[in-house]
């Protein structure tokens, strides 16, 4: 007896059931046989082995069991994507491309549709060249409803095979049906245009929209059904319009959307409306009548339930960080209710902060106040936090904010005593010597620290003397609290110093705090009076409001406005993957203005100013040595051309020709000069863009004055942070810049945003 | 009495016969298919897949499979040999140069043990094509002589014209008819 008994069953299975159902004769078996395949498949039984079977039952008048067949097609061609090619027939017998018989292309627009539904919905590689003549058919179908699939099956062709799309010309099919009669198919056409712009291998943009297209979308933007409202709104938004006028008039038909009940419509119209403001002139009387409009329907988003609520927030917290004046007069629904979920109170929280002005400050204030006492400490600390951010951005109400403070530290209630002391070190920072008179009432409350942070910083003020027992975090605060201790009182505290900064150095194991302990002892040996400087500097100036995003970023995510992207304020590339990069979305220039905003700078979060430095040094000034160029015509004189070399290029005075050595060695800037004595520069170029400077942008170009080349650049802060102490190296290099000035240390600081033109 | 019996169960309780058509790509079997089912000529295009169509010939319900004959599609023929009845072998009789592939698809195919009771017809198509080969010719060329155990026919048709399917018809009808 072998134990090949083991391997054959007696035991037929419920697949084998299955398949003989399938294969019998009685249509009404056959169908109870789908039935029960497609319920198995759906809890996720593997069923695959019946796909032939499953085929075979596909050419049936029946709609129910061509659904169900269809549904299994989708579902397992891809694990049987030779057999899959059995189910082509019987999508063309669907679509009105067979010329068989005339009841062979189905009468019934829904299973025409749903045929090229399932068509779209089957990504193997092997079949889609046979469906590319029904899907030309379809798009030109007289159902709206089969031409509407049609449509999305493009795109849906598109990610598969995106060669074959634009081989086969569907791309402009799919263009002619933006200008169809029925606006559900003018939208699903723009929906699966803008999907395939999106994901077009070059980044360009494949189908531009044209004047009259748009127009065209705008009326059917009226008549279509909420979501294809969405989708024309989406794509119109990329749209950037020629002039003024045009902005206008799409403003104009845009701005009824705003009534509407579906949030995502207000929303997507709400950027539109945004966008094109950024191209009108922002004090005409439109745009401000525009800014009032933008405000009620923004508000009763607030309305909705919780979760809406939150996007539109989230939302509205990018607005309100580009267009602050939108919302300036709504401050009021942004007040917390008691029943709000938290994510909802801390958005808000976030909101009233950036609203918070001088003249609503004392609303707020209340409101804040209010807060603090609520239950839930996360809550109750941003709202402590928020009363700080207001203290330092709304200077008159400093005061007020303080003494709100004060009155917050007297509940002693742990937290919020806590919180309270730190914003308070941040409001010391920004006002020096204003409020130090409350720091007595600050010691007293000490007590009840217990929090790390909270503890470093009442070290800030208030000299404590136990080092040992204490956290990290509290040893280095401890420690530079005596050291400028004793730099202020020499005299008292000697003895303290010495103490502490042997007990760092040498019974700490801390290595943060032993090198800390070891600095500030040779400072104080060798240089009292450097220590002086670099212990008491002064602190770098507290800005605003420390979490706004950085502006190119947030211009990125005002395009995405309505999108993941605004609720999780990162653009898609961050959390999209699969897709290449796509288009970045920039919002248009602003007509007229002087600013260079035609770069697409990347955005991304500016980090430390500390590791600037290195970042500059490897920026490639290498190009400050240009290959040599090909001579330049010379008019004036009769020199050899090719034997004229350096000399003719740098020195001689007589030649007419001026030569700008192209940074990129462009030979295009060379051949263009006129051969004119006036002086030629070509235009600055961008040499490190922003988003690899970490925020530091550097335009620059070469120039020839008096015989000499010249660098001129121009260097943008586009940080949100002051930049200091940056210096710029020339490399040893034979045309110059002249090495006597081979390195120029900036001596001002560059603040945010701000802008300085250095010329070696 | 027995004749009304024998009428009435033809009638009612007659199980829908299971026909193939097979043959190589281009061979006609799709305008076979239409020819059958609703008696005209049909402009076709290559079939990818199968076209399965329900034919009344003579009180008789065929369900037809007329399967792609493309040397990518061939391979699943396989899928569809159980409970057939008949298979109905479409040769291109203009089609010289491929008669030798023609007929080892064929003893392929009879080899297949689920398809050891079909009935075999073997239709010489394309007559009307000037210079085809005639129904000797082709007889011999697919090695039909070769068969022992089948029961088998071989028509010349034009399936364009319409000639010879009636014949081939009435001829498969009665075969199945006696079988039983």
């Amino acid at each position: 007896m072998t134990d090949s008994k083991y391997f054959t069953t007696t035991k037929k299975g419920e697949i084998f059931e299955l398949k003989s159902e399938l294969n019998s004769d009685k249509k009404e078996k056959k169908k109870e046989a789908v039935k029960k395949v497609i319920a198995s498949m759906t809890v996720g039984k593997d069923v695959s082995a019946l796909f032939p079977d499953v085929v075979n039952c596909m050419q049936t008048d029946n709609l129910e069991l061509k659904k169900l067949v269809y549904l299994y097609l989708m579902n397992y061609a891809k694990s049987q994507p030779d057999m899959a090619i059995m189910a082509v027939n019987t999508f063309v017998k669907d679509l009105p491309t067979s010329q068989l018989v005339k009841d062979c292309e189905d009468p019934n627009p829904l299973i025409r549709a749903l045929a090229v539904r399932t068509m779209g919905c089957i990504r193997v590689d092997k079949i889609t060249e046979y469906l590319c003549e029904p899907l030309r058919k379809c798009l030109k179908d007289e159902d709206p409803y089969v031409r509407k699939t049609a449509a999305v099956c493009v795109a849906k062709l598109y990610d598969i095979s995106s060669g074959l799309v634009e081989d086969q010309g569907f791309l402009e099919q799919l263009k002619e049906l933006l200008s169809d009669s029925n606006p559900m198919v003018v939208a699903n056409a723009v929906a699966a245009l803008s999907e395939i712009n999106e994901s077009s291998p070059t980044g360009q943009p494949l189908v531009e929209l044209s004047t009259s297209t748009i127009n065209k979308l705008l009326t059917a933007l009226n008549e279509c059904t909420e979501w294809g409202q969405v989708f024309i709104l989406d794509s119109l938004s990329n749209y950037t319009p020629r002039d003024e006028r045009e902005a206008q008039s799409i403003c104009e038909r845009i701005t009824p959307r705003l009534a509407h009940a579906n949030a995502a419509v207000v929303l997507s119209a709400v950027k539109v409306l945004i966008k094109m403001m950024e191209i009108l002139a922002s004090d005409t009387e439109f745009c401000t009548t525009l800014s009032k409009k933008l405000a009620p329907p923004l508000v009763t988003l607030l309305s909705s339930e919780p979760e809406v609520q939150y996007v539109a927030l989230r939302n509205i917290n990018l607005i309100v960080q580009k267009k602050p004046d939108i919302l300036k007069h709504e401050m009021k629904v942004f007040f917390v209710k008691y029943n709000d979920p938290i994510y909802v109170k801390l958005e808000k929280l976030d909101i009233m902060i950036r609203l918070a002005s001088q003249a609503n400050i004392a609303q707020v204030l209340s409101e804040l106040k209010e807060y603090a006492t609520e239950v839930d400490v996360d809550f109750v600390r941003k709202a402590v936090r928020a009363i700080g951010r207001c203290a330092i951005k709304v200077e008159p109400s400093a005061e007020r904010c303080v003494s709100t403070l004060l009155d917050l530290i007297q509940t002693k209630v742990n937290y919020v005593v806590q919180e309270a002391i730190v914003v308070i070190k941040d409001i010391f920072r920004k006002y020096p010597n204003k409020y130090e008179s409350i720091i007595s009432t600050l010691c007293e409350n000490l007590d009840t620290l217990d929090e790390p942070e909270a503890r470093a910083i009442r070290v800030y003020f208030y000299c404590g003397f136990r080092l040992r027992d204490e956290n990290a975090q509290v040893q280095l605060q401890l420690l530079t609290a005596v050291v400028k201790l004793f730099l202020k009182r020499p005299q008292h505290t000697q003895g303290l110093v010495q103490h502490v900064l042997s007990l760092a150095t040498q019974d700490s194991d801390n290595p943060d705090l032993r090198d800390r302990g070891f600095i500030y002892w040779r400072l104080l040996s060798t240089d009292p009076a450097a220590a002086k400087e670099v212990v008491l500097a002064d602190k770098p100036l507290i800005s605003e409001e420390t979490d706004l995003l950085e502006p190119t970023l947030l211009d990125e995510l005002i395009c995405h406005i309505s999108s993941l992207a605004s609720v999780y304020h990162k653009p898609p590339t961050a959390f999209v993957e699969g897709r290449s990069a796509g288009v970045r979305k920039t919002l248009p220039a602003r007509q007229g203005s002087t600013e260079e905003v035609g770069v697409t700078a990347e955005a991304t979060v500016i980090p430390n100013q500390d590791n600037l430095i290195g970042d500059l040094l490897s920026m490639d000034l290498g190009t400050t040595t240009p290959a040599v160029p090909a001579p330049v015509s010379a008019p004036t004189s009769n020199v050899d051309l090719l034997g004229g070399g350096l000399d003719v290029l740098l020195g001689g005075p007589d030649l007419g020709g001026n030569v700008a050595p192209s940074t990129t060695g462009l030979l295009g800037d060379i051949f263009g000069i006129s051969s004119s004595p006036t002086m030629y520069t070509p235009p600055k170029t961008c040499w490190l863009p922003a988003e690899k400077g970490k925020g530091l942008e550097v335009y620059g170009t070469f120039s020839r004055r008096a015989g000499q080349i010249s660098m001129d650049m121009t260097l943008t802060n586009k940080a949100m942070q002051a930049m200091a102490g940056f210096a710029i190296q020339f490399n040893k290099n034979s045309f110059g810049p002249d090495p006597r000035v081979s390195s120029r240390r900036s001596s001002t600081p560059a603040g945010p945003k701000s802008r300085v033109q250095p010329t070696a | 009495m027995g004749v009304l019996f024998s009428y009435f169960k033809s009638l009612i309780g007659a199980r829908e016969m299971r026909i193939l058509i097979l043959g190589l790509d281009g061979a006609g079997k799709t305008t076979i298919l239409y020819r059958l089912q609703v008696g005209e000529v049909v402009t076709t295009i290559p079939t990818i897949g199968f076209n399965v169509e329900q034919v009344t010939y003579k009180n008789l319900k065929f369900q037809v499979w007329d399967l792609g004959g493309q040397t990518s599609i061939r391979p699943y023929w396989r899928c569809y040999y159980s409970n057939t009845d008949a298979i109905i072998y479409v040769v291109d009789s203009a089609d010289k140069e491929r008669m030798g592939i023609s007929k080892d698809e064929l003893f392929h195919m009879l080899r297949e043990e689920e398809l050891a009771d079909a009935i075999l017809v073997v239709l010489a198509n394309k007559q009307d094509i000037p210079g085809c080969m005639s129904l000797k010719e082709v007889h011999q060329a697919l090695g039909l002589e070769a068969l022992k155990n089948r029961t088998f026919q071989i028509f010349k048709t034009s399936a364009t014209k319409g000639e010879g399917l009636d014949m081939a018809m009435e001829w498969l009808a009665n075969a199945l008819k006696n079988r039983k």
